[in-house]
């Protein structure tokens, strides 16, 4: 969990990371491709495609990769997004900070990756359930504006999996 | 397994991820009003003084979507209200809190009367008339206790 690591480094007190803040409709455009993708994933590995699937399941693990490690605003479809869609919609009500896409990135690749190496390993079914996993999470993203990874954040906290150690001075 | 019956199963997931999504969404920002115990500054780890008439107590994480913008919305509406004060506390380094509170989404509101008393519990974006319908019913709530308690009487409300 570096990406969670790395976010959590930085200074405590300023929402904003040093990512430039994004579009938060950027985000669940591209959300909403790997929504699409993932459902073909499912797809294929009930019609006993597997070797499809697998394919399709380590292509969208690498993007995931991608988003995770180049932030959420450097994603293939973040630059889709920006260079073809932004320009015909209206102007953002307001910005959002890029960790927390970012984050969900991180935990998109998690899952994936779960699945591929249970998939590679032989498994079965490991690659339909991850992907239909990953595919609850980037649906309820694109169209209910869901933050898993904030979500995944608190948990991560609340068990003691961040900041262990430290325990700096309290701002209001 | 056949196509047709792929296509039946998909089909299962997407309608059984939207009504998990509708029934998330009609829970965000609702206000649950409850009575729970008081809240003093020092037990959530801020300098700042709460209000004398309310104080919207919201908790945060550093990764949170959604907490900047209640964070202005609440600032907001604190500033509009005499005696109304906003404080976000940040959970990312006190898991102790986040448990104490039973936090279980970021950005989570409690809103405290002037005796820092809970009297309501908002999770996730609150939205500005159900925030300001609340703070109208604790200030009501505290008139009427001043009214009936005041006159002659050396009763202190607590």
């Amino acid at each position: 969990m570096s990406t969670a690591e790395t976010s959590t480094a930085k200074a405590a007190t300023a929402p904003t990371g040093r990512r430039p803040p994004l579009d938060p409709r950027g985000p669940r455009f591209g959300a909403a491709i790997t929504a699409v993708l993932l459902l073909a994933v499912v797809f294929l590995s009930l019609t006993g495609e597997s070797a499809a699937a697998l394919a399709l399941l380590a292509a969208i693990t690498a993007l995931f990769a991608w988003g995770a490690l180049a932030g959420a605003g450097r994603h293939p479809y973040g630059l889709v997004f920006k260079r073809f869609v932004r320009p015909r919609l209206a102007p953002p009500t307001e910005l959002e900070d890029a960790a927390p896409p970012t984050f969900a990135q991180a935990v998109g690749l998690a899952v994936c990756l779960v699945g591929l190496v249970l998939g590679l390993a032989g498994v079965p079914g490991s690659i339909g359930i991850a992907a239909a996993a990953a595919f609850v999470a980037a649906f309820l993203n694109a169209v209910f504006d869901y933050c898993l990874g904030c979500q995944i954040f608190l948990l991560l906290v609340r068990f003691g999996v961040l900041n262990r150690g430290g325990r700096p001075a309290r701002q209001a | 397994m056949k196509p047709l019956e792929a296509i039946g199963l998909l089909f299962a997931l997407l309608t059984a991820t939207t009504v998990l999504g509708l029934l998330w969404r009609a829970r965000q920002g609702r206000v649950s009003r409850v009575t729970g115990d008081i809240v003093t500054p020092a037990d959530v780890a801020t300098t700042t003084a709460f209000g004398p008439a309310a104080t919207l107590l919201q908790f945060s994480t550093e990764l949170c979507a959604r907490c900047p913008g209640t964070r202005r919305l609440l600032g907001t509406v604190a500033d509009s209200r005499p005696g109304v004060v906003h404080v976000d506390v940040d959970l990312t380094h006190r898991a102790d809190l986040a448990k104490r509170y039973s936090i279980l989404q970021t950005p989570t509101t409690l809103i405290l009367d002037g005796a820092g008393r809970v009297r309501a519990r908002v999770g996730g974006p609150p939205n500005r008339a159900d925030i300001s319908a609340t703070l109208d019913a604790i200030a009501q709530n505290t008139a009427t206790r001043t009214l009936t308690t005041t006159p002659g009487s050396s009763h202190v409300d607590r």
